[in-house]
């Protein structure tokens, strides 16, 4: 709880610093929605082309795509200090400052940086979540509104546990991060559509290893009450949980690597 | 019973040399940064720590503020390992880089110390009672609600110093804390350590290059070179040994200074003269009566060597 607070008041705190600086904020985040409502056209364009893809409608597709970018930008947006601004806390050594505290590391890492410019992104991928379920008729209920949740948090859990790869990696000063970068941002891209269309090495990639297919697609499919992979209805709230099992791997992983750290000179 | 201590400590580091032509794998170099030290520190000390760059001297303070991990040998502080037992550990100390700074940049450093408080679960009434405090002693009312960025290297410094003390550590490491502070801020800062060394007992480690900061504060100093302990014990005994040359500068009105002896080091500059010579070799008594032979002083003074001198003279000696 302690904690919760200490995050709120940084965020506060780092919301406030960054305001100093308005222009700058409208001006990226105007250029941000303009990135990312040019990916909504893409799938716009796709409906246009092709009634359905697969067993998917226009709607479907665009609630698709709002779940992915709703996951990706929040994680974006409030993960910054794991997402952006982890390797130069390492190569600056500020990640020293952070381990002279008595907290958690990654704690700190978390309450380091905000990026509220993502802000736009997030918006754009609310209105196409709106768009995609008024198109499919969706009815909602408890359970499905639940599973929504359920599905963003854990899709969270899922991309912070990938972007913790890359701070791994970092912690062991390894450049070559490309590899983890086909799958994070490759990720995004890529299953902003449903798993269902992919050839079958793709669907084992973003189902067992980054496993964006169970923790996004199933919950999302479920609610459009076009269930994939054929499982059964509670298997829907099951599957998110594979992100955060995946990012306690990761977490686990990163704890590991700190005892590497090896820090910079002075 | 000591406060810190430390048995056999070492820490290598490997570094990756560049892949040269036609090798797949990259050579790699081990750098041994600290070669198994060991040595302890009791309660209220404050204990100088000098050495050439690159000694160690900042990956032992690293290693005893938990920040990295050694290879092997055993260190306590107050009981507690610091890597391992790093959340309980670092409550109970203070560290201070010089060249780093641990507030945020972009807000006011009156919110910085608010986070800090939350940070350290420091209680209200102790936080209130020992910002007021340190606020007047280090003189910070006037730049409590300036953002850090604005700052001078001195006013920084002083509120690095007021964030590191606001849990009320016992032990404060500072790394070259003085470095690029003009002589009032180094004498001000100077004043509040040995303050807070003496009326609050707080334990100090003090890595420095500056020796006068040793000078003024420390009477026991440790000595590091290649990552071996070279010495440790008192200043002034560490100064005797390599204290072996004076000065003398003498003007003359008329005259001119015959040739010296060998072991006299001479330096003419007009009418003035300086020369160095030990006092061992050439008694004092022996030098003057020579040169007041040679014409009619104008001026004469004495001086001791200069402290950064013995300091390179016995970095020399221990081939540092």
């Amino acid at each position: 709880m302690d904690t919760v607070k200490l995050y709120l008041k940084s965020m506060k705190m780092l919301l406030r610093s960054q305001m100093q600086y308005p222009a700058s904020f409208i001006m990226q985040t105007i250029a941000q929605i303009v990135m990312e409502g040019g990916e909504m056209m893409a799938v716009l364009l796709i409906i246009d082309r092709f009634d359905t893809l697969h067993q998917w409608t226009g709607g479907n597709l665009l609630f698709f795509f709002g779940m992915m970018s709703v996951t990706f930008y929040l994680t974006e947006c409030f993960g910054r200090g794991v997402t952006g601004a982890f390797p130069s806390l390492v190569r600056s050594g500020h990640l020293d400052t952070f381990l002279l505290r008595p907290r958690g590391v990654l704690t700190q890492v978390l309450c380091h940086a905000i990026d509220p410019r993502r802000i736009g992104c997030i918006g754009v991928g609310v209105i196409s979540l709106i768009l995609g379920s008024r198109q499919s008729a969706v009815i909602w209920t408890a359970g499905k509104a639940l599973l929504f949740l359920e599905s963003i948090l854990f899709g969270s859990m899922l991309i912070l546990g990938l972007f913790l790869i890359e701070a791994i990696f970092c912690i062991h000063s390894v450049k070559s991060i490309e590899v983890v970068n086909a799958l994070t941002y490759g990720g995004r891209s890529a299953c902003q559509y449903p798993i269902d269309i992919y050839p079958r090495p793709l669907r084992i990639l973003f189902t067992a290893v980054a496993p964006f297919a169970l923790v996004l697609h199933v919950p999302s499919a479920f609610i459009l009450d076009k269930p994939i992979y054929s499982l059964p209805g509670f298997a829907a709230f099951l599957c998110p949980a594979a992100g955060a099992a995946f990012f306690l791997l990761m977490y686990g992983l990163f704890r590991k690597a700190m005892t590497y750290y090896r820090s910079t000179g002075s | 019973m000591s406060y810190i201590d430390v048995q056999n400590l070492s820490k290598s580091f490997t570094l990756r040399k560049k892949r040269e032509k036609g090798k797949l794998l990259r050579e790699k170099t081990e750098i041994q940064a600290l070669k198994e030290i060991s040595f302890s520190i009791g309660e209220g000390e404050l204990v100088g720590y000098i050495g050439p760059n690159g000694a160690g001297k900042s990956t032992t303070v690293k290693i005893l503020s938990g920040i990295l991990t050694p290879d092997g040998g055993s260190a306590r502080v107050g009981g507690l390992i610091p890597w391992k037992e790093r959340k309980r550990h670092v409550q109970r100390i203070g560290v201070v880089f010089g060249q780093r700074s641990q507030l945020w940049w972009d807000v006011p450093i009156m919110d910085s110390f608010q986070l800090l408080r939350d940070i350290y679960r420091v209680p209200e009434d102790q936080y209130k009672k020992r910002l007021s405090n340190l606020t007047d002693a280090l003189d910070l009312g006037a730049i409590m609600k300036t953002p850090l960025r604005q700052l001078s290297l001195g006013q920084k410094m002083r509120a690095e110093l007021c964030g590191s003390l606001l849990h009320g550590p016992g032990l404060l490491f500072l790394d070259e804390p003085t470095i690029g502070l003009d002589a009032v801020s180094k004498l001000a800062l100077r004043d509040f350590l040995k303050e807070e060394n003496e009326k609050k007992g707080t334990t100090i480690l003090l890595t420095t290059h500056d020796m006068e900061d040793i000078a003024a504060l420390c009477s026991r100093v440790m000595v590091l070179g290649h990552g071996k302990k070279l010495f440790d014990g008192q200043l002034s005994h560490l100064l005797s040994r390599y204290d072996t040359v004076r000065v003398i500068e003498v003007r003359y009105g008329s005259g001119i200074l015959p040739p010296l002896p060998d072991c006299c080091r001479m330096e003419r500059n007009g009418e003035n003269y300086r020369i160095t010579y030990e006092p061992e070799k050439m008694p004092t008594a022996q030098l003057l009566s020579l040169l007041q032979g040679a014409g009619e002083i104008r001026e004469l003074t004495a001086q001791p060597q200069n402290i950064d001198h013995m300091i390179a003279a016995m970095y020399k000696e221990m081939d540092l």
